[in-house]
């Protein structure tokens, strides 16, 4: 079905395959940038990947002016209004950030704090308030799931109020997107089961939820295939080349689908697993995506049964509900199988959440952008019985 | 008939002032909606018990205003005691905003043919402030518009209409029966 109106953008240009980070210097040319700041995380940095990003550098007129290692996994105003600052000091002109989904919003959060001239980010949270041109962002991901490389949204933690603040515009695209595989072999198995599952958590989420478009199905569709011929693979094999780049690019295109279609109740459940709980956010997508699905299956039975064939089931000739509840039970199988060889959790007891806590995640989580695009009404009551059945 | 009926619309749009007027008439249309929006919040307030609990968790003094860009129409309103104030036209220093980004974005919502929620999935609105507090006033509105708008429209436009038990029956004809004075009040 066409909907009545929607909209698609993404501006990202992308690089995917071996020695791809190698391009960085040109791809600075054509961006007219000189000096680039690295923003990685400490994690990144041992494992030696920043090496790597360095070698491309070393017959190159552009350089790297600093390497900002300190990225915590959730950002903060704080370290944003910091990073901003050292960006200046060193008369960096473009973002390089290497690392998972927090580099890269910290990277969107400093950027945003320079181009528009504030130290004071919280002014600007909300969707498409930022009206300044920000400065040139190259994204390289080393995790394979938060898509960040191709949205439009960035979450900083706010300090002193003590909240998560949103942040989404048109101008937070990365301008580059560089999918190397080399920088996710050292990901270990149960985070690749983990973060592969958010990416299917995304894919799957954009292909159900209000904003549902032929252009983001293109994308969904094409992730969800991606990451059923290739997550068990990777897991099982972490220097399996070929299936780490295809689950960098099935996540690429879960983001750009997600970025247009938006998610739904699966990731307002799972980021408020995460503000309460602090539970890894991959890991509760995980868990909660096949109850997710099967809740709306009740409003939206058409589009969860044809995930079945993407997920490798063939069509039969059933009810649309009864082919929706093959899919629940496909992703039921992969989660079980990743759990049987990467020891992924499968419930949310298992994820350092206590049962005490799910009112708690309820109410956070019917509060939550992310709830509005969910093709189904969820109340208060209803998000603490799918929380309960996760649990 | 029905090529001579294109023609004439056609001619009429062609008309040199005629989207100057199209514009003024959308622009009134949304205003009078509006009007009728802000005081529907205070009436709600006093007569819909779901309505009273979905804020009683706001902190005293939360300002939202709905306006419609570049330059519509728009309302604030503010959470005090147990209820809503509609603090009259234009913005008021809120800490929240949600601006339609034109009369064609703000009218399928105002004039009851789409819901909010389709209006957030369409991008046709934009957000100033906190998304979460946004998501909770998203849901009053929801409230607001079910005790406002009639059955069948809130079938339509909610994504699930609310279920009328005799009691929310007899409180929407409260609602109903407060909306004209409140309208008139504010307007004088």
């Amino acid at each position: 079905m066409i909907p009545h109106y929607y909209q698609h953008f993404c501006p990202v240009k992308i690089l995917s395959g071996h020695n791809a980070v190698s391009n960085i210097p040109y791809e600075m040319d054509i961006l007219g940038c000189r000096r680039a700041m690295v923003v990685t995380d400490k994690g990144v940095a041992d494992a030696g990947l920043i090496n790597l990003v360095r070698e491309a550098f070393a017959d190159s007129d552009k350089e790297i002016g600093y390497v900002f290692d300190e990225t915590p996994p959730d950002s903060s105003n704080r370290l944003v209004n910091k990073l901003a600052r050292l960006f200046e000091r060193e008369k960096c002109d473009c973002f390089l950030a290497v690392g998972g989904g927090s580099a890269l919003d910290t990277a969107k959060g400093a950027n945003i704090v320079i181009s528009e001239g504030t130290d004071d980010i919280l002014s600007l949270q909300g969707n498409e308030i930022i009206k300044k041109e920000l400065l040139p962002m190259i994204a390289v991901p080393t995790t394979s799931g938060t898509g960040s490389e191709v949205t439009k949204v960035a979450v900083i933690y706010n300090e002193e109020k003590n909240v998560k603040m949103a942040f989404a515009s048109d101008r937070l695209y990365p301008r580059v997107a560089v999918l190397d595989p080399r920088m996710t072999m050292t990901v270990p198995p149960k985070l690749t089961a983990a973060t592969g599952m958010d990416a299917l958590t995304h894919a799957m989420e954009a292909y159900t939820c209000l904003q549902k478009n032929p252009i983001d199905d293109v994308f969904a569709r094409a992730a969800i295939e991606l990451i059923r011929k290739y997550l068990v693979r990777a897991v099982e094999n972490g220097r399996d080349e070929e299936a780490r780049l295809g689950m960098a690019n099935a996540s690429l295109l879960a983001g750009i689908a997600f970025s247009n279609s938006m998610v739904g109740m699966i990731h307002a459940l799972a980021h408020a697993c995460g503000g309460v709980c602090h539970a890894p956010h991959g890991m509760a997508n995980a868990i909660l995506l096949p109850h997710g699905l099967e809740y709306n299956i009740s409003g939206i039975p058409r589009p969860i049964a044809e995930m079945s064939g993407m997920l490798g089931s063939s069509i039969e000739y059933m009810e649309e509900k009864e082919q929706a509840m093959v899919t629940v039970s496909l992703v039921r199988n992969l989660l079980g199988r990743l759990n049987q060889i990467s020891g992924l959790p499968v419930r949310l007891r298992d994820v350092g959440i206590t049962e005490d806590k799910l009112p708690a995640i309820a109410s956070a989580a019917i509060n939550d952008g992310a709830m509005a695009f969910n093709p189904v009404e969820v109340s208060y009551d209803e998000a603490l019985e799918v929380l309960n059945k996760a649990y | 008939m029905g090529d001579v009926l294109k023609r004439s619309v056609n001619l009429v749009r062609s008309l040199p002032g005629f989207p100057a007027f199209q514009s003024g008439v959308k622009h009134a249309l949304c205003s009078t909606v509006l009007s009728v929006l802000g005081p529907a919040f205070e009436v709600v307030g006093r007569h819909v018990p779901e309505f009273r609990k979905e804020i009683e968790s706001w902190e005293d003094g939360r300002r939202f205003s709905l306006r419609v860009l570049p330059k519509g129409p728009a309302i604030t309103l503010e959470k005090r005691g147990d209820t809503i104030r509609y603090l009259g036209k234009g913005l008021k220093s809120p800490h929240i905003t949600m601006s339609f980004k034109n009369y064609d974005s703000a009218l399928p919502v105002l004039m009851g043919i789409a819901g909010t929620h389709q209006t957030f999935a369409e991008n046709r609105i934009l957000v100033e402030g906190d998304l979460a507090k946004t998501m909770e006033i998203n849901r009053a509105v929801n409230i607001v518009n079910a005790y406002l708008l009639p059955g069948m429209v809130v079938k339509k436009v909610l994504k699930r209409a609310p279920e009328m038990t005799l009691k929310s029956c007899i409180n929407k004809g409260k609602v109903y029966a407060g909306l004209v004075p409140a309208v008139v009040r504010h307007l004088i």
